[in-house]
Protein backbone atom coordinates (compact mmCIF):
# COMPACT_ATOMS: atom_id res chain seq x y z
CA UNK A 1 0.00 0.00 0.00
CA UNK A 2 1.38 3.43 -0.90
CA UNK A 3 1.69 5.59 2.19
CA UNK A 4 1.44 9.32 1.79
CA UNK A 5 5.15 9.84 2.42
CA UNK A 6 5.83 13.53 2.52
CA UNK A 7 8.46 14.39 -0.05
CA UNK A 8 11.14 16.70 1.29
CA UNK A 9 13.46 19.36 -0.09
CA UNK A 10 16.40 20.26 2.11
CA UNK A 11 18.80 23.00 1.05
CA UNK A 12 21.74 24.09 3.15
CA UNK A 13 24.47 26.68 2.73
CA UNK A 14 27.24 26.22 5.27
CA UNK A 15 30.83 27.14 5.97
CA UNK A 16 31.32 23.71 7.53
CA UNK A 17 32.87 20.69 5.81
CA UNK A 18 30.20 18.75 3.91
CA UNK A 19 28.98 15.51 5.41
CA UNK A 20 28.06 12.88 2.84
CA UNK A 21 26.43 10.82 5.56
CA UNK A 22 24.20 13.74 6.43
CA UNK A 23 22.93 14.21 2.87
CA UNK A 24 22.40 10.46 2.47
CA UNK A 25 20.49 10.26 5.73
CA UNK A 26 18.36 13.24 4.66
CA UNK A 27 17.05 11.49 1.54
CA UNK A 28 16.95 7.89 2.75
CA UNK A 29 13.56 6.25 2.67
CA UNK A 30 12.31 2.70 2.89
CA UNK A 31 10.09 3.47 -0.10
CA UNK A 32 13.16 4.10 -2.23
CA UNK A 33 15.46 1.55 -3.80
CA UNK A 34 18.02 4.11 -4.93
CA UNK A 35 19.91 7.12 -3.69
CA UNK A 36 21.90 9.00 -6.28
CA UNK A 37 24.64 11.36 -5.13
CA UNK A 38 26.79 13.98 -6.81
CA UNK A 39 29.79 15.52 -5.10
CA UNK A 40 31.62 18.46 -6.61
CA UNK A 41 35.21 18.58 -5.42
CA UNK A 42 37.96 21.16 -5.67
CA UNK A 43 40.70 20.34 -8.16
CA UNK A 44 44.24 21.38 -7.41
CA UNK A 45 45.08 22.72 -10.86
CA UNK A 46 43.71 24.84 -13.65
CA UNK A 47 45.51 25.41 -16.95
CA UNK A 48 48.84 24.45 -15.48
CA UNK A 49 48.54 26.61 -12.38
CA UNK A 50 48.39 25.13 -8.92
CA UNK A 51 45.09 25.87 -7.19
CA UNK A 52 45.22 26.00 -3.40
CA UNK A 53 41.50 26.51 -2.94
CA UNK A 54 38.25 28.24 -3.81
CA UNK A 55 36.49 31.05 -2.00
CA UNK A 56 32.69 30.88 -2.35
CA UNK A 57 30.10 33.57 -1.81
CA UNK A 58 26.35 33.63 -2.46
CA UNK A 59 23.23 35.77 -2.66
CA UNK A 60 21.85 33.55 0.06
CA UNK A 61 18.18 34.49 0.04
CA UNK A 62 18.00 34.07 -3.70
CA UNK A 63 19.88 30.74 -3.55
CA UNK A 64 17.02 29.39 -1.46
CA UNK A 65 14.36 30.59 -3.88
CA UNK A 66 16.25 29.39 -6.96
CA UNK A 67 16.88 25.94 -5.43
CA UNK A 68 13.18 25.77 -4.60
CA UNK A 69 12.31 26.48 -8.22
CA UNK A 70 14.89 23.94 -9.38
CA UNK A 71 13.50 21.23 -7.16
CA UNK A 72 9.96 21.94 -8.34
CA UNK A 73 11.20 21.70 -11.93
CA UNK A 74 12.91 18.39 -11.17
CA UNK A 75 9.78 16.98 -9.56
CA UNK A 76 7.75 17.87 -12.66
CA UNK A 77 10.24 16.11 -14.91
CA UNK A 78 10.87 13.07 -12.68
CA UNK A 79 7.76 12.66 -10.50
CA UNK A 80 9.05 9.61 -8.68
CA UNK A 81 11.90 11.55 -7.09
CA UNK A 82 11.07 11.36 -3.41
CA UNK A 83 13.58 13.40 -1.37
CA UNK A 84 15.99 16.07 -2.54
CA UNK A 85 18.95 17.37 -0.56
CA UNK A 86 21.42 20.00 -1.76
CA UNK A 87 24.28 21.22 0.42
CA UNK A 88 26.67 23.90 -0.82
CA UNK A 89 29.63 25.33 1.01
CA UNK A 90 30.41 28.99 1.47
CA UNK A 91 33.75 30.53 2.30
CA UNK A 92 37.05 28.77 1.85
CA UNK A 93 37.14 25.28 0.30
CA UNK A 94 40.63 23.83 0.05
CA UNK A 95 41.86 21.70 -2.82
CA UNK A 96 40.57 18.16 -2.43
CA UNK A 97 37.51 19.14 -0.42
CA UNK A 98 33.90 18.87 -1.58
CA UNK A 99 32.06 22.12 -2.31
CA UNK A 100 28.63 20.80 -3.28
CA UNK A 101 26.66 17.67 -2.52
CA UNK A 102 23.39 16.71 -4.21
CA UNK A 103 21.47 13.61 -3.11
CA UNK A 104 18.11 12.33 -4.34
CA UNK A 105 16.12 9.20 -3.69
CA UNK A 106 13.57 7.42 -5.86
CA UNK A 107 11.93 4.00 -5.87
CA UNK A 108 13.96 2.94 -8.90
CA UNK A 109 17.36 4.30 -9.83
CA UNK A 110 16.67 5.88 -13.23
CA UNK A 111 14.85 8.98 -12.00
CA UNK A 112 17.25 9.82 -9.16
CA UNK A 113 20.26 9.41 -11.43
CA UNK A 114 18.82 11.55 -14.22
CA UNK A 115 17.55 14.18 -11.82
CA UNK A 116 20.88 14.56 -10.02
CA UNK A 117 22.68 15.08 -13.33
CA UNK A 118 20.12 17.67 -14.39
CA UNK A 119 20.32 19.33 -10.99
CA UNK A 120 24.05 20.09 -11.05
CA UNK A 121 23.79 21.46 -14.60
CA UNK A 122 20.90 23.74 -13.67
CA UNK A 123 22.55 24.80 -10.41
CA UNK A 124 25.59 25.94 -12.39
CA UNK A 125 23.37 27.85 -14.79
CA UNK A 126 20.98 29.58 -12.41
CA UNK A 127 21.86 29.56 -8.71
CA UNK A 128 23.51 32.81 -7.51
CA UNK A 129 26.75 31.45 -6.09
CA UNK A 130 30.25 32.57 -7.14
CA UNK A 131 33.70 31.13 -6.62
CA UNK A 132 37.13 32.69 -6.77
CA UNK A 133 40.00 30.39 -7.64
CA UNK A 134 43.14 31.07 -5.61
CA UNK A 135 46.50 30.01 -6.99
CA UNK A 136 49.78 29.26 -5.26
CA UNK A 137 51.84 32.45 -5.05
CA UNK A 138 48.99 34.71 -6.23
CA UNK A 139 46.79 36.42 -3.66
CA UNK A 140 44.51 38.02 -6.26
CA UNK A 141 42.73 34.94 -7.52
CA UNK A 142 40.32 34.72 -10.39
CA UNK A 143 36.51 34.79 -10.41
CA UNK A 144 35.27 31.75 -12.30
CA UNK A 145 32.40 31.72 -14.78
CA UNK A 146 30.34 28.60 -15.45
CA UNK A 147 29.93 27.84 -19.14
CA UNK A 148 26.33 26.93 -18.26
CA UNK A 149 25.63 30.53 -17.25
CA UNK A 150 23.87 32.45 -20.01
CA UNK A 151 25.54 35.79 -19.26
CA UNK A 152 29.14 34.66 -19.02
CA UNK A 153 31.85 34.89 -21.65
CA UNK A 154 31.89 31.14 -22.25
CA UNK A 155 28.43 30.10 -23.35
CA UNK A 156 27.53 26.37 -23.37
CA UNK A 157 28.03 26.05 -27.13
CA UNK A 158 31.77 25.59 -27.35
CA UNK A 159 33.16 28.64 -25.55
CA UNK A 160 36.53 28.65 -23.80
CA UNK A 161 35.95 30.92 -20.85
CA UNK A 162 37.51 30.94 -17.43
CA UNK A 163 36.00 27.81 -15.99
CA UNK A 164 37.34 24.36 -15.45
CA UNK A 165 34.09 22.64 -14.68
CA UNK A 166 33.32 19.68 -12.53
CA UNK B 1 3.17 72.01 -10.20
CA UNK B 2 5.79 71.57 -12.87
CA UNK B 3 7.80 68.39 -12.76
CA UNK B 4 11.20 67.78 -14.34
CA UNK B 5 9.53 66.37 -17.44
CA UNK B 6 6.78 68.91 -17.78
CA UNK B 7 3.07 68.75 -17.04
CA UNK B 8 2.39 65.23 -18.19
CA UNK B 9 4.91 63.02 -16.46
CA UNK B 10 5.61 63.29 -12.77
CA UNK B 11 8.77 61.32 -12.10
CA UNK B 12 8.48 59.41 -8.87
CA UNK B 13 11.49 58.08 -7.03
CA UNK B 14 11.96 55.27 -4.54
CA UNK B 15 14.92 54.03 -2.58
CA UNK B 16 16.10 50.52 -3.42
CA UNK B 17 18.83 48.51 -1.74
CA UNK B 18 21.50 47.59 -4.28
CA UNK B 19 23.58 44.50 -3.50
CA UNK B 20 26.93 43.79 -5.11
CA UNK B 21 28.45 40.30 -5.36
CA UNK B 22 31.73 38.70 -6.36
CA UNK B 23 33.67 40.78 -8.87
CA UNK B 24 31.15 43.63 -8.77
CA UNK B 25 31.67 43.99 -5.01
CA UNK B 26 35.46 44.14 -5.53
CA UNK B 27 35.08 46.78 -8.24
CA UNK B 28 32.79 49.03 -6.20
CA UNK B 29 34.28 48.32 -2.77
CA UNK B 30 30.70 48.10 -1.54
CA UNK B 31 28.46 45.14 -0.64
CA UNK B 32 25.20 47.01 -0.23
CA UNK B 33 23.97 50.59 -0.56
CA UNK B 34 20.68 52.48 -0.81
CA UNK B 35 20.11 54.13 -4.20
CA UNK B 36 17.32 56.52 -5.18
CA UNK B 37 15.83 55.40 -8.49
CA UNK B 38 12.79 56.32 -10.58
CA UNK B 39 10.00 53.88 -9.80
CA UNK B 40 9.64 53.17 -13.52
CA UNK B 41 12.93 52.64 -15.33
CA UNK B 42 14.42 50.30 -17.89
CA UNK B 43 17.01 47.78 -16.73
CA UNK B 44 19.53 49.43 -19.04
CA UNK B 45 18.92 52.86 -17.49
CA UNK B 46 19.24 51.35 -14.03
CA UNK B 47 22.55 49.75 -14.98
CA UNK B 48 23.77 53.05 -16.41
CA UNK B 49 22.85 54.79 -13.17
CA UNK B 50 24.94 52.27 -11.23
CA UNK B 51 27.81 52.79 -13.70
CA UNK B 52 27.73 56.52 -13.01
CA UNK B 53 28.01 55.81 -9.29
CA UNK B 54 30.78 53.24 -9.78
CA UNK B 55 32.56 53.67 -13.14
CA UNK B 56 34.78 50.64 -12.45
CA UNK B 57 31.73 48.44 -12.97
CA UNK B 58 32.31 48.99 -16.68
CA UNK B 59 34.99 46.29 -16.40
CA UNK B 60 32.10 43.81 -16.23
CA UNK B 61 31.07 45.06 -19.69
CA UNK B 62 27.60 43.61 -20.02
CA UNK B 63 28.59 40.19 -18.67
CA UNK B 64 26.04 40.49 -15.95
CA UNK B 65 22.36 40.54 -15.20
CA UNK B 66 20.43 42.24 -12.44
CA UNK B 67 18.15 40.56 -9.94
CA UNK B 68 15.11 42.59 -8.93
CA UNK B 69 13.15 41.19 -6.00
CA UNK B 70 15.17 37.98 -6.55
CA UNK B 71 14.16 37.54 -10.18
CA UNK B 72 16.83 37.77 -12.86
CA UNK B 73 16.48 40.67 -15.30
CA UNK B 74 18.63 41.07 -18.41
CA UNK B 75 20.12 44.48 -19.23
CA UNK B 76 17.79 45.85 -21.86
CA UNK B 77 14.75 47.94 -22.63
CA UNK B 78 12.42 46.03 -20.33
CA UNK B 79 10.68 48.46 -17.98
CA UNK B 80 11.00 47.69 -14.29
CA UNK B 81 8.66 48.84 -11.57
CA UNK B 82 10.73 49.52 -8.48
CA UNK B 83 9.19 49.99 -5.06
CA UNK B 84 10.71 51.60 -1.99
CA UNK B 85 12.79 49.01 -0.15
CA UNK B 86 13.13 46.60 -3.09
CA UNK B 87 16.34 44.62 -3.38
CA UNK B 88 18.30 44.95 -6.62
CA UNK B 89 21.41 42.81 -7.05
CA UNK B 90 24.26 43.10 -9.53
CA UNK B 91 24.85 39.51 -10.70
CA UNK B 92 28.14 38.68 -12.46
CA UNK B 93 28.40 35.33 -14.29
CA UNK B 94 27.63 32.48 -11.92
CA UNK B 95 30.12 29.91 -10.72
CA UNK B 96 28.36 27.75 -8.17
CA UNK B 97 28.92 24.04 -7.90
Amino acid sequence: MEGAEKKSDVFKLSRDILSIQEVVDTVSSTSCGAISIFLGTTRDSFEGRRVIGLEYEAYEAMVQSELGKLSADIRTRWPTVTHVCIHHRLGWVGAGEASVAIAMSSPHRHDAQQAVQYCINQLKANVPIWKKEVYAGDEEGSWKENKECAWGRAKEAGGEGGEGGT
Amino acid sequence: MKSVLGDEALLRFGKVCVLYFAKSAELTGVRAEPVAVPTSISSRELWQQLLRRHPRLSLLQEQLVLAVRQQYVAIGDQTLTLNDGDEVAVVPPLSGG
